[in-house]
């Protein structure tokens, strides 16, 4: 298709080497989510890219659980302190109540360059 | 304002929010963080209707791990609260069945709810349970509208 367009362009001009037209500004867009279903810690209500409110908070002697996110079985997502800090106190998902185990744990890669 | 950072944050959150006609919710001191203050419509269809219930919300620091205690300080005739003290039977408000995922907003939305749907079996007014048990919604539903004129600026009708 685009090619078409292309040959049709210069069909039209006779060969001239004129241009019609010419791209003088691009502006790409792209959107993209998480493969989750929120992008908000439902404990602290910090969204999920950025660090937790309690290391937020305390930056100071926040160690790596505050920058890490944890995956239960149920497929909720929490921080992993907040979700820590919630299973001494009931050993379930704060969202659905059932029994929480941990699926996966992953750091978040971009917590430096957030405002 | 030091405290409670999930605290500080509810708070923003209500203050940039579109406000909600039926929950007005309020921190009762500007200065402390842990204490609020709702006021619920009385909801529509229910005998509750055209009142405005008050609300007393007390969090502890550890907040939103444990519930907040949540109390009416409007007088309401239903079968879930203490008439006297205004004390709250609702599950979500107990140490068994709270999560964090609960917010200020989203409890006072669980009260607003409790008031359209008693729940006969677990009273905390006898008097009023036992109307609904009987059967006799036309006098519970009467009794409630009468103290809901009386107190909560209701019409009664």
């Amino acid at each position: 298709m685009a090619d078409d367009e292309d040959m049709e362009v210069e069909k039209d001009t006779g060969g001239d080497s004129k241009q019609r037209f010419v791209v003088k500004k691009w502006n790409a867009v792209t959107f993209w989510s998480w493969d989750i279903c929120t992008d908000t810690c439902a404990i602290c209500r910090n969204k999920l890219y950025e660090p937790s409110i309690e290391a937020q908070a305390n930056p100071g002697i926040a160690d790596d659980a505050g920058y890490s996110i944890a995956w239960g079985c149920c497929g909720h997502v929490f921080h992993l302190d907040c979700i820590s800090r919630w299973l001494k106190t009931r050993s379930v998902c704060p969202l659905c109540n059932r029994e929480w185990e941990f699926a996966k744990i992953e750091k978040i890669a971009t917590y430096g360059n957030l405002d | 304002m030091p405290g409670c950072p999930r605290l500080l944050k509810e708070y923003k959150e209500l203050s940039t929010a579109k406000p909600d006609p039926e929950i007005e919710l309020k921190l009762t001191d500007e200065a402390d963080i842990y204490q609020w203050t709702a006021k619920l419509q009385g909801p529509a269809g229910s005998p509750y209707e055209g009142g405005r219930f008050e609300l007393k919300i007390v969090c502890l620091p550890t907040y939103p791990l444990a519930p907040p205690k949540v109390t009416f300080t409007t007088p309401v005739f239903h079968p879930n609260v203490l008439y006297k003290t205004g004390e709250i039977c609702l599950d979500i408000l107990k140490p068994e069945a709270w999560t964090p995922a609960w917010t200020l907003q989203s409890v006072c939305r669980a009260v607003a709810a409790l008031l359209s749907h008693p729940e006969a079996d677990s009273p905390l007014n006898c008097d009023c349970g036992n109307l609904i048990r009987s059967g006799d919604m036309r006098g519970y539903r009467s009794m409630a509208r009468m103290y809901t004129a009386m107190h909560a600026g209701g019409n009664g009708s």
